[in-house]
């Protein structure tokens, strides 16, 4: 984050504004990631909170000292890596963010990354240790859609998941939910995701946010929390996001969907 | 003896299929056969006396392959082809088994299917037009494809790769079958085409050390002159380019120099887009190498009418209706590139599915500019399973869309808005069909 955000406090003027940090978009968006910026952008605006969106890209060197939400997609297993790298570098800054309440959203390959340990092939890559989670691999790989039932959404949370790794997750760590559809962490445990302090981390793509206008709500809210001590948001018309998810959640339910 | 029986096997099938059936043989017969002998489809290849060409690519290669086929057979040679696009191993042996000998075999292949095809076909080129990111679920990431590609042109040492030199990501699989030994041959546009630039997608990263490439310009998506700032990636020269390039609603021109080609020779066709100019030079390419004349490709291309539902004009009604396929961003990027070049007020329809074969993962929809729409003030409304999607896609572009369930229901909607307006309906793979014979039902084609 180093020049977009510099000499602006966001506080300045008369409406609240949040800071988005979107993360290597151009490594990790494998599954149309820019769509739960884009989202994140327009719900915010549309109740008359200012959305800076930064990207930060692989020559960055990013700071999180000014970021109210942060944004970690999918990339391919080499993409993956770069960005391990690249964060790595930064975990003090990661874990301080984090602890200090940050939001945090990563998914698919993101959501690895937050754990100790991740496998790239049968190799064992060191991950950012955020959140007390692991991740191994298990045959075959799992793909297809998933109805997730979360606290953290009114609705079930609906999307598709493709990943072979199976995610692990420590005894204090709460998942995001509990499958309904599809496979979830690691295809046994019936969860999916994780919950840690105001971090969320999922598998869910689709991308995660459109369908599931709760949990982009859940993530503004979290960070207008610990910016302005208050989580208030109006309510938005939802009707078109409400009926996308209703419509797949119906389909899955039936058994119209075939894997 | 044993594939002789296949053969047999196969013919029978695939006239069973014709006279009884009437049904596709396009894919079963080869199936049967392949059941019977694994190593037919190398047999089969046997009978060509001139050789065979493979086209392979994520974008184009129906419309390619199918315009290269025909150029070939206009310079007097017979050809056969798997022109219904069944384009994986069975597909080809299919396409393989009529008659006893032809001079050349045409054939589309599956990215995936290439590792099948080439250790068997053994042809004299691949082409391989582009590769983009589509059905990720089915094909896994790009990463694999690439891998495929290479793992196959090492089965067959003697074929030449014509490759697009202007896509990195097809440059970065020539790079590798280049250094096993596979001659290689590149297309590519060589001047600016100057047009606004569309959203860059993930490709545009070396493909040796991961920086981000710098251009001297971009035809579109991540096609252009590229060069890794580092100096160990670049856009390599061409042996078949392309200049004074046009490309408006009424089609495209364009010259092309290269090797073996006699002078400048200026190609043009009453379809397509930027996109098409790189369809039409890689199919001239592999045509000239296989001794075609430009005079000959020409008359071909007058000729040509796109099929299976790409880029058909139809009347409904008195209004013009405009029917493509649009399976992955960059198609869908190209094809509104299309919609906004035809000055005219206008409406679409668009229509995904997600049954197999269009990806059940439709995120990628996501990767589409139809903030490129916002400011046209047009109609849009959205069909297929996955209509409630693209209509909270479309919100989020800034634009409101209604849903219909069919093309009709989508051209009532329009009401009595001037029949001079035409209704652009883009679709993805299974839903192009159903829209195709909707269209033939309620109205008639014109091209
Ligand atoms: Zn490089």
């Amino acid at each position: 984050m180093t020049n977009a955000f510099a000499g602006t406090d966001g506080t300045t003027g008369t409406g609240r504004s949040l800071r988005i940090a979107h993360l290597y978009p151009e490594l990790l968006n494998l599954y149309g990631d820019s769509g739960n910026i884009l989202v994140l952008k327009k719900r915010m605006a549309w109740r008359g909170i200012e959305p800076r969106v930064l990207e930060v890209h692989v020559d960055d060197r990013p700071s999180f000292s000014n970021v109210d939400i942060a944004f970690i997609g999918g990339g391919s297993d080499r993409e993956q890596k770069i960005v391990c790298d690249k964060l790595l570098a930064e975990q003090e800054e990661l874990r301080s963010f984090v602890e200090d309440g940050g939001v945090l959203a990563a998914v698919c390959g993101g959501y690895q990354l937050l754990g100790h340990s991740y496998l790239m092939g049968d190799e064992k890559v060191e991950g950012l240790g955020l959140v007390d989670l692991y991740t191994d691999r298990g045959e075959p790989r799992i793909i297809g859609n998933i109805a997730v039932e979360s606290r953290i959404s009114p609705q079930p949370i609906v999307g598709y998941e493709n990943h072979g790794g199976r995610t692990h997750l420590g005894d204090g760590v709460e998942p995001m939910g509990k499958v309904l559809y599809g496979h979830g962490n690691d295809g046994e445990s019936g969860y999916e995701g994780c919950l840690y302090k105001n971090v969320v981390g999922t598998y869910v793509h689709g991308p995660l946010l459109p369908k599931n206008p709760g949990v982009a709500d859940y993530l503004i809210a979290r960070a207008l929390e610990r910016k302005y001590g208050s989580a208030d948001l109006e309510p938005l018309d939802d009707a078109e996001e409400l009926a996308a998810n209703k419509v797949m959640f119906d389909r899955l339910m039936a058994g119209e969907v075939e894997e | 003896m044993r594939s002789a029986l296949a053969v047999g096997a196969g013919r029978l099938s695939h006239w069973g299929l014709h006279s009884v059936l009437h049904r596709s043989a396009s894919q079963l017969p080869g199936r049967v056969a392949l059941g019977i002998d694994p190593n037919l489809m190398g047999e089969l290849a046997g009978k060509l006396r001139k050789g065979s060409i493979v086209v392979c690519g994520t974008n184009g290669k129906t419309t390619t392959n199918n315009v290269l086929a025909s150029a070939i057979e206009a310079a007097g040679n017979t050809v056969l082809c798997n022109r219904a696009g069944a384009n994986m191993a069975a597909g080809v042996t299919s396409a393989l088994l009529p008659g006893r000998s032809a001079d050349w075999a045409v054939m589309e292949a599956d990215e995936l299917s290439t590792v099948h095809i080439l250790p068997n076909l053994k042809p004299k080129y691949l082409v391989l037009l582009n590769l983009f990111r589509d059905q990720l679920d089915r094909a896994g990431e790009i990463d694999h494809v690439q891998d495929t590609i290479v793992h196959a042109l090492q089965s067959s040492p003697e074929t030449t790769l014509l490759v697009c030199g202007d896509d990195p990501l097809s440059m970065g699989v020539a790079r590798r079958a280049a250094q096993n030994g596979t001659k290689v041959l590149a297309f590519g546009v060589d001047e600016d085409l100057h047009l606004p630039a569309d959203r860059v997608p993930e490709a545009r990263f070396c493909q040796v050390c991961g920086a981000e490439l710098d251009y001297d310009w971009r035809t579109y998506a991540q096609l252009g002159k590229f060069r890794c700032p580092n100096g160990d990636f670049a856009r390599p020269g061409l042996d078949f380019a392309a200049t004074g390039v046009k490309v408006d609603r009424t089609g495209v021109s364009f010259d092309v120099r290269g090797k073996g080609i006699d002078g400048t020779v200026r190609l043009h066709a009453g379809f397509g887009g930027v996109y098409m100019v790189y369809n039409l030079l890689a199919a001239f390419a592999a045509a000239s190498l296989a001794g075609v004349t430009g005079e000959q490709f020409q008359r071909t291309l007058d000729g040509y009418h796109p099929e299976n539902g790409r880029l058909q004009h139809f009347r409904v009604g008195g209004r013009e209706v405009v029917l493509n396929l649009a399976k992955n961003p960059t198609g869908f990027n190209q094809n509104i590139s299309l919609l906004l070049a035809d000055e005219r007020p206008k409406a679409a329809y668009f229509v995904i599915n997600d049954d197999f074969n269009d990806g059940k993962d439709i995120s990628w929809i996501w990767d589409v500019d139809f903030e490129r729409l916002a400011a046209e003030h047009m109609r849009v409304i959205c069909g297929g399973h996955r209509a409630n999607d693209v209509q909270v896609r479309l919100k989020y572009a800034g634009i409101r869309a209604d849903i219909a369930g069919s093309v009709g229901e989508a051209l009532g909607r329009l009401g009595n808005t001037d029949l001079a307006e035409p209704l652009y309906v883009l679709t993805n793979y299974s839903a192009l069909w159903p829209a195709k014979a909707e269209l033939e039902r309620m109205g008639e084609r014109h091209d």
